[in-house]
């Protein structure tokens, strides 16, 4: 068993007032610890017992529910122990400190996956998969990596080797059995078969940016012209002043990032230099780099001065651009002021929100677009979608690359054996993901739908 | 005396078939004084089933056979009677040459070639036992009481370790029609430790020629122009020993009598591999072959229970097609003439294991076969095997030092297979002898390492045959390259002599350098290289190019045109040749790699791989997996 000989501790739930809480501790000093809470009850695997948390000091600090997990049969392959108590923070805190002082160390972030890892409790896709339920940042992310958890990207990505397979095993027939009687070859079949694969792994793969976006927020740039009020909606959003304000155009040169949840959405939202025409030699480096930021935004904010309704009928041809742009929300700022006007006519098919980003007005409006904007536009999965990470979507389109190759090849009847190289590279990329295949089971698929033999 | 306790030979090998002479010639040519016994010394070199050699893959190894300077090759050209390349379609990679031979003439002929090597003996009696002490292999005992002693001992038995035939539910000991079976030998082998397990295989009845209808089946002759098996551009049109002459004519009344050439007269004869060529030919099940092979199920071996080893899923009974594809309406058989002088031919598609009468009835279901005389019947053969996972890459034992095994005691199928095998022990055990480094194949340069490298990774459940999907870099082994791949192997071991050697080293430089000159050679619309790639042949090249041999021009044009690929399979060998170099040590304790999932340790332990790029190759073992074992590695070594 791999063991640093370390009782590690941490509380397993989110910090935050809850009905309950759970502290885990995984290492040698569980049994003791356990024991010394029952009693003079005997302590079983796995069977809860309640009582009082008395601190090594004698202080009562809560009636707790305890649970031992031997090594056989719990999640790191070490012993463990599941302590629940109220969801109070300061409780849970209390509690920690005192698993501190008896000898226990704070647990390192995944620190109890990499344990159940290495103690072979894991593979390395569902290893995946708890690091992005530890470090899950919404309620989204959680929801996909639970799915991962239970295989669903496995089961998926076995449904795609079940079908490249029997394309492969198509193929190789007619290479490996030219004497043999089989029926007359036909490229309709695996042509048609490939391109559909083709289609369930664009599918998986299309998913791969949102579970990117899940573990690391959506990125929501907030961009617009000089003074438009791009780094006061920023404070606004996030409750505290984290980007320089001022009445100076041209205040913000360098892009900040902050992260911020809305609804079940964690977002990633940069605020940007803004955009001119004409503006200093490190202003234009500014705006170049915000422009690169639109282009990798999931969400784009445009802020605009309602204010000044000029220069907007001449906005710069960069801004211009934004307004075919998908996730795009026009955010009209100033409304408190007296010579704020509606500016509906400025990019019409965008959603626009009036807001103040000074007194407050519209912010909480703009958080519901947000999230509606985020379930539209980056196509939010369903409940029972598949994830792929970013690892898997690279091997699907590695397969994907392959299977154009073959059909190309298969499509100007060029020689088999290279259709069939580039099958065998499609398959090779699955098994990225799988694990190696063994070729018994082309074999077997080829005995089985041909006649072979003599 | 040699073959004492005192003065032991340096390789025994046991058995002379087709594992057996490829192993007692490599053995001998590298100078071990090698003795091969066989139980009967008019069976040696025999074809106990079809009369052919080659084919998908096969062909392939016969080709690599003769660029490691074995006998195969070249015993089949010159007694072939047929030629057919086949898979011309699908690209050069994937086509591979076959021949029909004659049965006769092809042991008459290898025979001829053991009596004729330096530093063989070859002797008559049957192996009883294995002497070993303390690990290790000292000799064999014989049924006529004599023991003979070896540093070596090479066991290539094919299908007579407790062979048991059957026909219908009728079972005669024996390893093949009319031959005994070793009965002792399999004991002996438990106990030095080897597990044995039962395999079966089977092979078609013989029919006489003359009771045949050819005139209703479609008639199969032979290429015009045959590709040979041998490297004839670097060894040279063989001007040795005999071959064997007669008419082709199907028709008695014209048939001459044949009459055998012998010595140094080929040549001078105007005889050349591929004249005369004889046909084969053609027909199909009917539906009175369905209806006597379903009313007759019960009585077969295999359906009634007889038989309890398992048989290969690519050469199935004509029952087992019957029963498992019911809805093809019939199917191929091939007539194929066992030798020129002979009237006996193979019926190639009519495995059976049902008894002599139904048999009888089935040929005579068969269009053109209605009053076919049958001359030997069906049948089929269970025979004990080693488990190949029980050997190392270079075909040594685990169990015993210094005892090999080849061919269909591993579990393979086929005599090409078995003569590759053949070749590797022999070479094997000479380095053995000389204390040097064994000899593994990679499975980036030779099905032949393809092979061996499945068999001991992964082991088998069916007679192993290659099928040239099994290897993962197909496009680097086409038939053509087997000289330029393996030759060097061949230098090195002492298997080929200087004369040739010395035509293979220029023929790989001159590959090397033309292949890249044509990127430089201007072509209409630019280099050369993209004028081929585009679809263009290579007339444009200079007449230096065009007086180079055939092979080597097919070679040059085929690494031009594949570039990409070749250089696409060249990237993902040098990947994984890293991890071939990692040794896993024996014994060791896979419960000790950190994270390592516990049903790939499980694999892992079953499988006992020797290197890291074997486990690599286990079903399920991920890479992932393998990271890991390579991250344990290190931090030991460290
Ligand atoms: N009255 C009013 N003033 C605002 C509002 N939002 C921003 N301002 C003012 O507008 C000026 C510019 O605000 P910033 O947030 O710095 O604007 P910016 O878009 O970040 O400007 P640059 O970084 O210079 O491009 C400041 O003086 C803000 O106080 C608003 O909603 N109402
Ligand atoms: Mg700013």
């Amino acid at each position: 068993m791999y063991s640093d000989g370390d009782t590690i501790v941490a509380a397993a739930t989110p910090a935050g007032e809850s009905a309950l809480a759970i502290v885990r501790l995984s290492g040698p000093l569980c049994t003791g610890i356990s024991e010394e809470f029952a009693g003079d009850r005997p302590v079983l695997p796995r069977k809860a017992f309640y009582g009082a948390y008395k601190a090594a000091d004698g202080v009562l600090l809560d009636r707790c529910v305890f649970i031992p997990y031997p090594a056989a049969s719990s999640y790191t392959g070490e012993d463990m122990l599941e302590i629940s108590c109220h969801g109070n923070p300061l409780i849970v805190r209390q509690i920690v400190d005192d698993l501190l002082r008896r000898g226990c160390r704070p647990a390192e972030p995944g620190e109890f996956t990499r344990r159940a890892f290495l103690n072979g409790k894991m593979d390395l896709t569902q290893a995946e998969a708890v690091q992005d339920i530890i470090s899950a940042r919404c309620e989204a992310a959680l929801e996909a990596a639970r799915r991962q958890l239970d295989g669903s990207v496995g089961t998926a990505v076995n449904a795609l080797l079940d079908k490249l397979l029997h394309v492969v095993a198509y193929t190789e027939a007619y290479i490996d059995f030219p004497e043999d009687d089989l029926p007359p070859e036909s490229s309709e079949g695996p042509i048609a078969e490939l391109v559909a694969l083709q289609k369930a792994a664009k599918l998986l793969i299309a998913t791969a940016p949102y579970s990117a976006m899940l573990r690391d927020g959506a990125k929501t740039v907030i961009a617009g012209l000089p003074n438009a009020g791009k780094s006061s909606l920023l404070n606004a959003l996030v409750g505290e002043d984290r980007a320089i304000v001022s009445a100076e155009p041209g205040t913000t040169r360098d892009y900040i990032e902050e992260r911020l949840l809305v609804g079940r959405h964690l977002l990633r939202v940069v605020d940007t230099a803004g955009l001119r025409i004409g503006a200093g030699e490190v202003e234009n480096k500014g705006i170049e780099k915000s422009l690169n930021q639109i282009e990798h935004a999931d969400i784009v904010i445009l802020v605009l001065d309602s204010t000044t309704p000029l220069p907007y009928r001449e906005v710069p041809e960069q801004v211009q651009k934004l307004s075919n742009r998908a996730g795009l929300i026009v955010v009209e700022n100033k409304c408190d002021l007296p010579d704020s006007v509606k500016l509906s006519d400025i990019m019409p098919d965008a959603k626009h929100v009036r807001i103040s980003a000074l007194n407050g007005d519209g912010v909480e409006e703009l958080r519901g677009v947000i999230a509606q904007t985020i379930e539209s536009s980056c196509r939010v999965p369903g409940q029972d979608d598949v994830l792929v990470s970013a690892r898997h979507a690279e091997a699907l389109r590695s397969m994907s690359d392959n299977i154009a190759l073959a059909l190309e090849k298969m499509r100007s009847h060029e020689p088999a054996e290279l259709a069939a190289s580039d099958l065998r590279a499609a398959l090779s990329a699955l098994e990225q993901i799988v694990g190696r295949v063994d070729h018994e089971r082309v074999l077997d698929l080829v005995f089985s739908s041909f006649c072979i033999g003599k | 005396m040699i073959g004492t306790e005192l003065e032991p030979y340096d390789v025994i090998v046991c058995g002379a078939g087709h594992a057996g002479c490829e192993a007692a010639l490599a053995a001998a040519r590298m100078g071990m004084r090698t003795m091969l016994i066989t139980g009967n010394i008019d069976t040696i070199a025999k074809m106990s089933c079809n009369p052919s050699i080659g084919g998908q893959a096969k062909g392939h190894i016969v080709r690599e056979i003769d660029a490691l300077g074995g006998e195969m090759a070249i015993n089949t050209d010159t007694t072939a009677i047929q030629f057919r390349m086949l898979n011309e379609s699908k690209g050069p990679a994937v086509q591979a040459p076959r021949a029909q031979c004659d049965k006769k003439a092809y042991q008459f002929r290898m025979k001829h070639v053991l009596e004729l090597q330096p530093n063989m003996h070859l002797f008559q009696a049957i192996v009883s036992k294995l002497h070993y002490s303390a690990g290790k292999v000292k000799g064999v005992g014989t049924t006529i009481g004599a023991d003979i002693y070896a540093k070596t001992v090479i066991v290539t038995t094919g299908t007579f370790l407790r062979g048991l035939m059957h026909i219908g539910r009728n079972k005669t000991e024996g390893g093949r029609s009319g031959d005994f079976s070793a009965l002792t030998l399999s004991g002996s082998l438990k106990e030095a430790g080897i597990e044995l397990e039962r395999l079966k295989t089977g092979t078609p009845a013989r029919v006489i020629g003359s009771s045949v209808n050819f005139s209703v089946m479609e008639e199969q002759p032979g290429d015009e122009r045959p590709l040979l098996f041998a490297f004839y551009d670097t060894r040279g049109l063989p001007d040795d020993l005999f071959h064997v002459e007669q008419s082709p004519s199907l028709d008695l009344a014209e048939r001459l009598l044949f009459h055998v050439e012998q010595g140094r007269g080929m040549r001078k004869a105007g005889w050349l591999p591929g004249s005369e060529q004889l046909s084969c030919w053609m027909t199909y099940t009917g539906d009175e072959t369905r209806r006597v092979i379903m009313e007759n199920l019960q009585s077969s071996a295999l359906y009634g229970g007889e038989i309890s080893g398992v048989g290969p899923r690519y050469c199935p009974s004509i029952e087992d097609k019957m029963v498992r594809f019911a809805n093809h309406e019939r199917h191929r058989l091939f007539l194929e003439p066992e030798g020129r002088n002979t009237d006996e031919w193979y019926i190639n598609g009519l495995s059976t294991s049902m008894p002599f009468d139904v048999q009888q009835k089935i040929l005579h279901s068969v269009p053109g076969l209605e009053n076919a005389v049958m001359m030997r019947p069906a049948y089929a053969v269970e025979y004990d095997f080693a488990q190949p996972t029980q050997i190392h890459a270079w075909l040594e034992t685990r169990a015993v030092e210094g005892l090999f095994f080849a061919g269909q005691i591993n579990g393979t199928s086929g005599y090409e297979e078995a003569a590759g095998q053949g070749l590797v022990a022999g070479v094997n055990a000479a380095l053995k002898v000389r204390g040097e480094p064994p000899f593994i194949l990679g499975r980036h340069e030779s099905y032949i390492g393809v092979l061996i490298d499945d068999l001991v990774t992964k082991g088998t459940f069916e007679p192993y045959r290659m099928f040239t999907s099994r290897a993962e870099h197909r496009l680097l082994l086409n038939h053509n390259s087997a000289e330029l791949r393996l030759g060097e192997h061949a230098i090195r071991f002492g298997l080929m002599d200087e004369g040739r050697a010395k035509l293979v080293k220029e023929k790989i430089a001159k590959v090397r350098n033309w292949t890249e000159r044509f990127e430089q050679i201007p072509a209409p619309g630019g280099r050369l290289g993209d004028y081929i790639r585009r679809g263009g042949d290579a007339s444009p090249a200079s007449a230096d190019f065009h007086a180079l041999s055939a092979s080597t021009r097919d070679e040059i044009i085929y690494r031009v045109r594949y570039k990409g690929y070749l250089d696409r399979e060249l990237k993902q060998v040098e990947k994984l040749s890293h991890i071939e170099k990692i040794a896993i040590p024996q014994g060791f304790d896979y419960g000790k790699v950190r994270g390592l999932r516990n049903e790939s340790r499980q694999k892992l332990e079953k499988h006992r791989p020797e290197t890291l790029a074997q486990a690599s190759r286990i079903s399920g073992v991920s890479p992932a997996d393998i990271s890991l074992l390579m991250v344990s590695f290190v931090s030991r070594n460290a």
